[in-house]
């Protein structure tokens, strides 16, 4: 295979060109400028590494996140950074064509292709609720996987379960981490992740041959060291107490802190605070909108949405944790005075029959 | 006529009243975190409401002070057991048969049947401090596992990350953090009432216990040995 240089000369990007994007992509995969030099030798000699993308049970949101990348351009990253030999979605050629085409690279590049898996397997019936190709999807998982030298996991389907996951969970939809555990797995969730985290995580592996530096929760560091509300540029409204109470109101006009609205940003790991969306333009907070928590781990269970702390699941009643505990405070506090009065009662009594 | 003895060391008693005005603190200042139900900054900038009033930055300070205060308070309370064998009455004896019988009397006395025989802790205060206990812990773990892991690679989170994560994750952390204080204040509540009830039924000083370490028995209480 040739490498990202030879790549660019032959697609007629000048030497000048060719260290901007040098520079640009290591400010994006948070590494510092003296890592510049090292990020050129990197692009100067590693061959371009193959890329298998498969899809599972999604909603192909995280590719319609990753074709918006704007630094580097999602053309760039596919045409020329990597080699995506497979990808039911993008591919022009389909049918038997396409998956004769991954089992022979596959085999052709066994052990050095890179895993990029889109959605996550659905188990109950024997894997039958996600066909592709005629075959269960979790068979073609497995088998993509063996040869693989490491696994990328797109979204928060793949990550964690996501909404197909979500109780009840009908198809038994699990993370790919519970069906492969032999392999190093890239979590890169969110519904969808940020179109410039998913080029960045590919990036760092494509040019330094290593994964990344992972979290406890097997997370990028350098895009999920942070959580969104330490990142927010609404962050000094939360300090100083001003608060939207509801979406109409003042607050909401002035752009006030979206917390008691419901915002996930405390609870949340991702980059949109500081990377944001669309190459920077926006991001839920700054559109008004509180942060879903889309990349954390069973978002759609903890709900509503709108509301900070989920609510005590009590039969008939939408309680907040602070009401039930405020009238289990009072009834104890009830309880005991009655308790006590019933003690002093018995008390006399038995004095009289003594 | 009534026999002196000496049951709470000078150590415990003084750790007993930080901790519970650390709750206390603890507790409204985590209220107002969980829901901010006042503004005090209304007409500033948010840039200088911030050291101006009683702000969410404030009450935050105040909450993780009161924190690392709830921590080396609770590190000093396990270490002085070690030392002194009154300190150690929170250990609920579960294994003995002793234990059963006093749990068999003690809820005899509180469903009014009868009166218990004199004890210095009876074997339900003794495991309801240890849940205490237990529930101090799991607040500081889960409390510092968020406070810390505003930066996944420090200190705190090193320590304390895993609280977070095994429940979970951070919205489950912060619901259980937040049930977890109601329950201490739900023994808070049951607590004062069965101390000032020993008081009243039993004449032993237990509420005057707490400052000056002196409780007053008639009998010998059956589980002196905790204290010989």
């Amino acid at each position: 295979m040739e490498t990202f240089w030879e790549v660019f000369k032959r697609h007629g990007v000048s030497r000048r060109d060719f260290i901007k994007f040098a520079t640009t992509i290591t400010g994006l995969m948070g590494l510092a400028p003296s890592m510049v030099p090292q990020v050129v030798k990197a692009m100067e000699t590693k061959p371009r590494v193959p890329v298998i993308w498969i899809h599972g049970l999604e909603c192909t949101c995280c590719s319609e996140s990753f074709i918006r990348s704007a630094t580097p351009l999602a053309s760039d990253v596919v045409l020329t950074m990597m080699s995506l030999e497979y990808d039911d979605t993008l591919s022009a050629a389909a049918g038997e064509a396409i998956e004769k085409h991954r089992e022979k690279i596959m085999k052709e590049y066994w052990g050095n292709y890179i895993l990029a898996v889109e959605g996550n397997p659905p188990l109950g019936e024997d894997g039958m609720y996600c066909i592709i190709g005629g075959r269960p999807f979790v068979e073609i998982l497995k088998e993509s996987a063996e040869g693989a030298k490491a696994i990328i996991a797109w979204g928060s389907c793949a990550s964690w379960g996501c909404v197909q996951a979500a109780k009840p969970n009908p198809t038994n939809a699990v993370s790919i981490d519970k069906v492969i555990t032999d392999k190093p797995i890239i979590k890169v969730p969110g519904c969808p992740p940020i179109a410039e985290v998913m080029t960045g995580v590919i990036m760092y592996m494509v040019l330094f041959d290593r994964i990344p530096p992972l979290d406890s929760q097997g997370r990028p560091k350098m895009f999920y060291g942070n959580r969104i509300h330490d990142t927010c540029y609404r962050r000094s409204f939360f300090n100083a107490g001003q608060f939207v109470e509801q979406f109409d109101d003042e607050g909401a006009k002035k752009g006030w802190c979206l917390y008691k609205v419901g915002c996930r940003g405390p609870t949340t790991y991702n980059s949109c605070g500081n990377l944001r969306w669309y190459n920077g333009l926006s991001y839920p907070i700054q559109s008004g909108h509180g942060c879903i928590g889309c990349a954390e781990n069973n978002f759609w269970d903890n709900g509503p949405l709108y509301e900070r702390i989920g609510g005590i699941p009590v039969p008939g009643i939408d309680s907040k944790a602070d009401k039930i505990g405020a009238i289990a405070a009072v009834a104890a506090a009830g309880g005991a005075i009655l308790h006590g009065i019933a003690t002093k009662v018995r008390k006399s009594a038995n004095k009289e029959e003594e | 006529m009534f026999k002196r003895i000496y049951v709470f060391s000078a150590s415990l008693r003084i750790w007993h009243w930080i901790n519970f005005i650390t709750i206390i603190v603890l507790f409204f200042t985590g209220l107002y975190i969980g829901t901010p139900y006042f503004t005090t900054s209304v007409g500033y900038e948010a840039t200088y409401a911030y050291d101006k009033n009683l702000t969410m930055g404030f009450i935050r300070f105040l909450h993780f002070s009161a924190g690392y205060v709830l921590l080396f308070s609770f590190l000093f309370r396990i270490y002085i057991a070690f030392f002194g064998k009154r300190d150690r009455m929170f250990i609920p004896k579960f294994w003995t048969i002793e234990y059963w019988q006093g749990v068999k009397e003690t809820s005899q006395e509180y469903l009014l049947i009868k009166e218990h025989r004199p004890m210095l802790r009876n074997p339900l205060a003794r495991t309801s401090y240890f849940l205490v206990y237990l529930m101090i812990f799991f607040m500081i773990a889960t409390g510092f596992g968020m406070y810390g892991l505003s930066d996944p690679d420090g200190f705190w989170a090193s320590v304390f990350g895993w609280a977070v994560w095994s429940l979970g994750g951070e919205f489950e952390a912060h619901y259980w953090h937040h049930i977890v204080a109601w329950l201490i204040i739900l023994f808070f509540v049951f607590h004062v009432y069965f101390v000032s009830r020993e008081d009243f039924t039993h004449k032993n000083g237990e509420v005057s216990s707490m400052f000056n370490g002196v409780k007053f028995f008639r009998k010998e209480p059956i589980d002196i040995n905790d204290v010989k």
